[in-house]
Parts: C-alpha cells; structure tokens; sequence
C-alpha cells in the first residue's frame, strides 16, 4: 500500500504543479520586446544541423531558427496527435485510409534569407532523410532514417501543396513530423551550411555563434506569424560547470533552464535559495535501461536475460541514483507523461516490477537452475559509458545482480566509444539511457527494437515483435492501436530485450517573469520560444 | 650572445619538432576518433557513412601522410580546420588567445604582488609571529586547487549577494569595469596559489642572501636596513624567483582549464580540453604547439633576463 501512496503522490504533485505553471500564464496579456538568458550545458555539438545529430544540445538551442511542417502545441505539456498544431502547414489531410498525407502550406513564410519557402524545400528535406534516389543532398550522418522508411514517394504538385505517398498506413508519421528534430532545411542551402550556422523560417535568426560561449538570436520580423515572438533577442549561453550553471541560474544571470538538466535534488536547493523560483515537474522521455547483447552467452539465454529483470529492484534505484527524481515505466513513459505507456498496476506482473523481495527469489531461483549462486557467482563484464549519468546507474545495477549470482565487473568505455561498441556489440551487458525524440511507438520500437536497426543495441530481433511493431504501427483506431502497444510492450519485457528501468523526471525552472515558457513532457519538442515573453 | 640565441632557437626548434610528433601520436593513440564522437551525437555507426567521413576529413590516408600534410600546411601557415565546427582552425583559436593571456598575466600580477613583498617581509622577520602567520597563509595557496577556490568564490557570491561575475565575455573595449570584474576574481584565484609559490621562494632565496657577507658588508658601512635588503640582498635572491615567474606562466597558459570552466571564460585551456574530448586534432594539435611555443619561449625569456639581472651571467663571452 505505502507504495501506491508514493506513486499516488508523486502524480499529484505532477497534475498540481501542470495546474499552478497554466493558471497565471494565461492570466496576463503577453508583453513584447526583452531579451531572454538560456542555459546551454555544452556547445552545440554539430552546429544547427539538427538531421545530422541526436542530441539536445543541438535540438533545442536550435529550435528558434527553424519551422517544422506541423508542431506539438507549446502551450501544452504532453504531446501527441490532439495537441499538433500547424507551423508551416496550414492544413492537412490523410487520404486513401492514412496511405497520403496531403499537407496545404502557408503562403506568406521566407527564409531567413528573404527567399521564398515552398513545396520544394519540404520535398528537398525528407527527400534527404529518406535516403531517396532522387534526393538533392545527402547527409553526413543521418540518425532518423528508421522514421521514414514506410514512405514511398513525396510529390510537390505546386509550390503551397506537399503529398507523402506511404507504403502501408501509418498514423504516426504525422507525430514524427512535430518533433523538434524534425525541421524543414531549405533546398537552396546545402545541408552541410548548417554546421556552422541556420537559415530556417523560424521566429529567431541566429546574430552570431561565439564557439563555446553563446549562441545569439535576434527576432525575425519577417516571421509568419505577425505579432511574434515577444521576444526581441535570446542568448543560449554556454555553460560547461554544473556548479556555474546552477550558480548562474540562482543569480538571474540565466533566466531559464536546460532541458533535463535540473535533478530533484539540485531543483530542491534552487527552491530553498530562490523561493519564487518556477520549477515544474515534466517528464524527459529518457530512460534508463540494461542492453543485454543476445547475440553472446549468456545473454543469447533468455533465462539469463530474465534474471537480470527480475534483480533490478527499479523503485530502489529511483531512490537511491535519481532521490526519487524518475517514475517506473516500461518501453513508453507511462501516463500522465506519456500516452502510450503502462501505468504502475499494470507493471506488477512484468519481470522486476514485483515485491523486491519476491522478484530477487525469482531470479536466486533461476540463476541456481543455472547452476549460479552468489557463492559460485555468473561472472560478467558491465559496460557503460564513462560519464556519471551512467556509471551511477551501472553500479546500482551491478549491486542488485551481486545478490542473486551474477558478479559484474564494471567497464566504463570512453564516451567517444560507448555507441559504436554498443552498435558493434562488443559488450555482454550494458547500462544505458535512450532518449526518444518523439512518445510514440513508431518512432521507439522502430529505432531501438526492430532486428535491423543500428540502435537496436542488444541485438535481439523477433519475428514476432516486428509484427507486433508493424501491426501497430498501421493501426488506425486509436484505441486499439493503443492496446497492441501495450501488448507489445510487455512482449519486450517478458523477453527481456532491453528491460527498462525507469523514466528521468525533469525540474524544469525559469523566473517567474519569464511566460509562456511551457516544458513538455518530453525534452526534444519544445523550445520555438516564439510566445516566450518577459514581464521584467 | 648572438650564437647563444641562435643555439637557443635550435634547440627550441628541435623541441618543437618533437612536441609536434608526441602531440600527433598521443592522439591518435587515445581511443576513438571524431568520426565515432560524430555518430556518437547520432547514437548509432554506420560503417559506410563513417568511411565516408574518414575520407571527408582524411582520415583515411596513412598516419605518416596526415603528419607530412599537417607540417606542411603548418609551414605555410595554415592551421587547418576544425573537424568540430568545419571553420579554419586559427578563426575559431584567435578570440580564444587574449582570454587566457590576460588571465594568466593578471594572474602572475596578482602572484608576484603578493609574492614577493610577502616573501620579503617573512624572511625579514624570520621566526617571527608575522612569519609563521605569513607561512600558514601561504601554505594554505598551496593547498588549495584554484578550481576549488574559485568555485568557493563563485558559490560564496551568490550565497551571499545574489550575484556573480557576468558569464559571456566582455570585452575591455565593451565595457571596462565589468571586463575587469569579471577578470579580477580569477586571477585572485589563480594568482593566490602562484604567490604561495613565490613567496616561498624568495623567502628561501632571501634568508640564504641575507647570510652572505656583502650583506653584513652593507650594514658595516651603515647603509639602511631597507636599503641592505631591496637593493643588495633582494637584487641577488631574484634570480629563483624570476625562473619560477618565467614557469609558472608558462604553466598558466594551459593549466587555467578548470579555472576558465568555473568562472566560464571563453580561453584556451578550456577550449584544449573540449577539443581533446572531441578528438579536434587540428585544434588540439595548435592549441598544444601554441603552449610548447610559450613554454620555450618564457624559459628563453627568463634565461635572457639573467644576464640583464646578474652582471655575472653573460651569454657567449
């Protein structure tokens, strides 16, 4: 019981902090002119090339230079097909039962540049992320590819007017369009260009990038939608010390914070010191997870796989690493971060998500049908990446296995390693964090689970999760679409293909002058700032 | 002295040399490379798109051709171009150069202010309360990191008045008062630690000059005991003390990385360690030239400055 009162409380904590951050937002008549400080933990790491990079650091400092076809509503928090709004797009349609996506643009939007936007900037994009034969331009390094596979030809019958031509329905293509990952390059610009700076269509243009410093923007009065931003400029300054940053934040020489960057503990102190602080309690869509290379023993045996499962006592891990900074969940973040994932009741038969106790006995219990003991312990290697975030993780995990048989040797592998030994395989067990661009199934299953994706880390491919993945991937109805979600999800689990081990919770903070400034419960998909206003 | 600046300048170009082919190999031997930092940021590796990259960057071409290539286009004054930001190297190094400079020199300022008067006036009263107290604070330099400090700096501020030095650079020509506010705590930091250092030494220094008998010559024919000490004794102990000015600014030059990470000053050292990270060898590899060049060229400095100091030292007679 005490358990489902911790669970009970931390969701209303979460619902009455979304209650408190809306009511005075709406409450004021928005101010225009200002400039807003933003915290940035490292320098954007491929300039503001977002389709060339998977990481925050570039997304969401990049977000005010550009304009995606469609876009979560910033003014709410959890994302999904309820909550898109047009960007570049003024409408859409799905025709031919979700085989089109017909998208009408807007016809008054310009580059950065001056030049006019059109169909052709949209084709030139995806074109390019799909990898398509005709495609213009190729990029470097394309990490999302997975996300467009199922489309099979993009038309460009007039300059306002773009049609995606999909191999099978696929509902959620759309979803994928709104993420801050998903912006509209302009075909007159080649893609490498936006390494070292942006023409986009957004409400920003960038003044100047100070390599390592800040990054400057200035309103673009040319922005399609009139009256916006407020804002008159924004600097995203750098800041590489965590104890600066925070220091920075506390003294008003940053008026927000980084996404993900605030832990419970780190945001209590902010509070104590800064009472009138704004901190908001928002999900990240960032996981922590146990990769189990399935291709090597003994994790090619899935009793060795479940017994890892059932070991890791998830919500002693959320006390102990994050303070109590995180929610159990599986494949999904579950609800009210997230719309796909299975809430607490729904866990409890899954591997680990039982009593502690109970679920140790069951692992004790396989690893010594295995022949495995504590006092004749599974000896294995343990590697994560050599960054606290992980090995924090790795060395809670490693201590839960210590007591059922399995003694893990930690390896930390160089940062500048960690993915390509993870693609290669060349691990037995691993401690990772995945973060999706995206709540959505599509997008998660198709990168991390599908047998021949370069993030499917742990290698382990089933005939029958990919029809799983693809039949809910081409379900229509949402609701059923939602129940073959959950039965995939807990097909993962009780496989364990990757056993999830919680979902990071962020304490996103700004002063309270600052307005608008909605964090979502993902990371990657706000962050336009174009309704963002001071009141100081 | 015309040979021996000449024989000087051999030698550096020798070191130089060799720094080139230690910095060149070290990097190369660390794991990974930028291509895996690239598709690190991708979070997956694609092998074909990676030799692509290789190839794009010249990776792919045998080691001893990428350091031909590197020495030629570094004789023709081509520093190449950052694998990280795709811009030549010196644009990206250049505003980077001032920062540290002036930080390291504000910082020795602060140091040898400190320092030496400090120096002087422990090893006057030597065994004297004033001494002992003098010892402990500098001991306490010694002992204590400049990251640290500067961090107990930083965290005090805020603690205490809600405030900190501005955290972008702003330069002198922009607004002079916050340019040196945002200066002057890290050079107190840093030259706090420095001057531990050299009041050790010209204690140690003086106490042994002050034992010579020209120093008990000078006070048999009456001279001032302030006199005795800043214009015979001092004059003489100098010499170790200006070695460790020469060295510790050399130090300085690429030793202020955590120092620039905590009050956030865009300088080199930081820079070196993200480039280092980053596997940026065009950047690491000048940034690391850049600070063999300043090591050399201060032990020069200082050598030269002996003959000015000590008549007795005179190069080639």
């Amino acid at each position: 019981m005490t358990r489902f009162r911790v669970v009970a409380a931390v969701w209303l904590a979460l619902g009455a902090a979304t209650l408190v951050i809306a009511t005075p937002a709406q409450a004021q008549t928005p101010r225009s002119g200002g400039h807003l400080n933003i915290m940035l933990r490292e320098d954007l790491s491929q300039g503001f090339a977002v389709h060339e990079t998977s990481t925050i650091s570039t997304s969401f400092p990049s977000m005010p230079c550009f304009s995606n076809l469609v876009l979560f509503d910033q003014h709410k928090r959890t994302e999904s097909v309820d909550t898109l709004v047009g960007e570049l797009a003024e409408k859409w349609s799905w025709q031919d039962n979700y085989r089109n996506l017909v998208f009408f643009l807007r016809k008054d939007v310009k580059w950065h540049d001056g030049k006019p936007f059109t169909s052709k900037d949209v084709k030139f994009t995806f074109d390019m992320l799909r990898e398509a034969p005709e495609a213009q331009a190729k990029l470097r390094i394309n990490p999302r590819k997975d996300w467009y596979s199922n489309i099979e030809a993009i038309e460009a019958p007039d300059p306002h007017t773009v049609v995606f031509r999909l191999k099978r329905p696929q509902p959620s293509l759309l979803i994928m369009f709104a993420s801050g990952y998903t912006p509209i390059y302009a075909a007159h610009v080649p893609p490498a260009s936006y390494r070292t700076g942006c023409i986009g269509t957004g409400p920003f243009k960038v003044k100047e990038w100070r390599k390592g410093e800040f990054v400057d923007y200035v309103k673009n009065t040319d922005y399609f939608v009139k009256g916006r931003p407020y804002l008159d400029s924004l600097r995203y300054v750098i800041i590489e010390n965590r104890g600066t940053r925070m220091s920075a934040l506390q003294a008003g020489k940053l008026d927000v914070s980084f996404p993900g960057e605030m832990t419970k503990t780190i945001s209590e102190q902010i509070k104590k010191a800064v009472p009138q602080m704004v901190i908001t309690t928002v999900g990240t869509t960032v996981s922590d997870n146990i990769i189990m290379n399935v291709k090597k023993p003994p994790f090619d045996s899935i009793k060795v796989r479940l017994a890892v499962s059932h070991a890791i006592d998830r919500r002693g891990m959320i006390q102990a690493v994050h303070q109590g900074g995180a929610v159990v969940g599986v494949a999904l973040p579950p609800k009210p971060l997230g719309v796909w994932g299975i809430a607490e009741q729904g866990l409890l038969a899954l591997p680990g998500y039982g009593k502690a106790a109970d679920e140790k006995d069951k692992a004790r219990k396989i690893m010594a049908e295995l022949g495995y003991t504590p006092e004749k312990p599974l000896k294995v290697e343990m590697a994560t990446r050599a960054i606290a975030l992980y090995v924090d993780m790795a060395s809670y995990v490693i201590n839960e296995l210590k007591q059922i048989g399995i003694e893990a040797t930690l390896k930390q592998i160089e940062t500048a390693q960690w993915h390509a030994t993870a693609t290669r395989g060349d691990y037995q067990i691993g401690a990772n964090l995945t973060g999706l661009g995206v709540d959505d199934p599509d997008a998660n299953f198709y990168e991390n689970y599908a047998c021949d994706s370069p993030r499917n880390y742990s290698h382990y491919c089933s005939e029958q999760l990919g029809k799983m993945i693809d039949q809910q991937s081409q379900e229509v109805n949402q609701q059923k679409r939602l129940e073959l979600v959950v039965a995939l999800q807990k097909k993962a689990e009780e496989d364990a293909a990757r056993p999830i081990l919680d979902w990071r919770l962020d304490y996103f903070s700004h002063w309270p002058y600052v307005h608008n400034m909605i964090p979502q419960n993902n990371i990657y998909n706000f962050g336009r700032m174009q309704d963002v206003w001071r009141d100081k | 002295m015309k040979n021996y600046l000449l024989q000087r300048l051999g030698i550096a170009a020798l070191t130089l040399f060799g720094m080139s082919l230690v910095i060149f190999v070290l990097l190369r031997l660390a794991p990974g490379d930028i291509v895996d930092i690239l598709f690190s940021t991708g979070g997956y590796v694609n092998p074909s798109e990676r030799a692509a990259i290789e190839k794009e960057l010249g990776l792919d071409k045998p080691l001893w051709f990428q350091y031909v290539e590197w020495m030629r286009h570094m004789a023709t004054g081509d520093l190449g171009k950052s694998y990280r930001y795709d811009l030549p190297a010196w644009e990206i190094i250049r505003p980077l150069l001032p920062v540290t400079i002036e930080l390291a020199t504000l910082s020795m300022i602060v140091a040898v202010l400190l320092g030496v008067p400090t120096g002087v006036i422990s090893a006057v009263r030597q065994d004297t309360s004033l001494d002992y107290v003098l010892r402990v604070v500098s001991l306490a330099g010694l002992s204590m990191p400049s990251f640290w400090l500067g961090m107990v700096i930083i965290l005090t501020l805020v603690a205490w008045i809600g405030w900190i030095p501005p955290m972008t650079y702003v330069p002198i020509t922009e607004n002079f008062k916050l340019h040196a506010i945002q200066f002057a705590l890290p050079a107190m930091a840093v030259g706090y630690r420095s001057s531990a250092l050299i009041m050790r030494i010209t204690r140690s220094a003086l106490l042994e000059v002050m034992r010579e008998d020209y120093i008990r010559t000078a006070r048999a024919k009456g001279q001032g005991e302030r006199a005795v000490i800043w214009s015979h004794a001092l004059k003489n102990a100098i010499l170790p003390v200006v070695t460790i000015i020469g060295i510790e600014f050399a130090f300085l030059i690429g030793g202020l990385v955590v120092t620039e990470t905590v009050f956030n000053l865009p300088g080199i050292a930081r820079f070196l360690v993200q480039a280092i990270l980053w596997r940026d060898y065009p950047i690491v590899q000048t940034l690391v030239m850049f600070i063999a060049m300043v090591v050399i060229f201060s032990n020069l400095a200082v050598d030269m400055l002996y003959g000015v100091l000590d008549p007795r030292v005179r190069y080639g007679s």
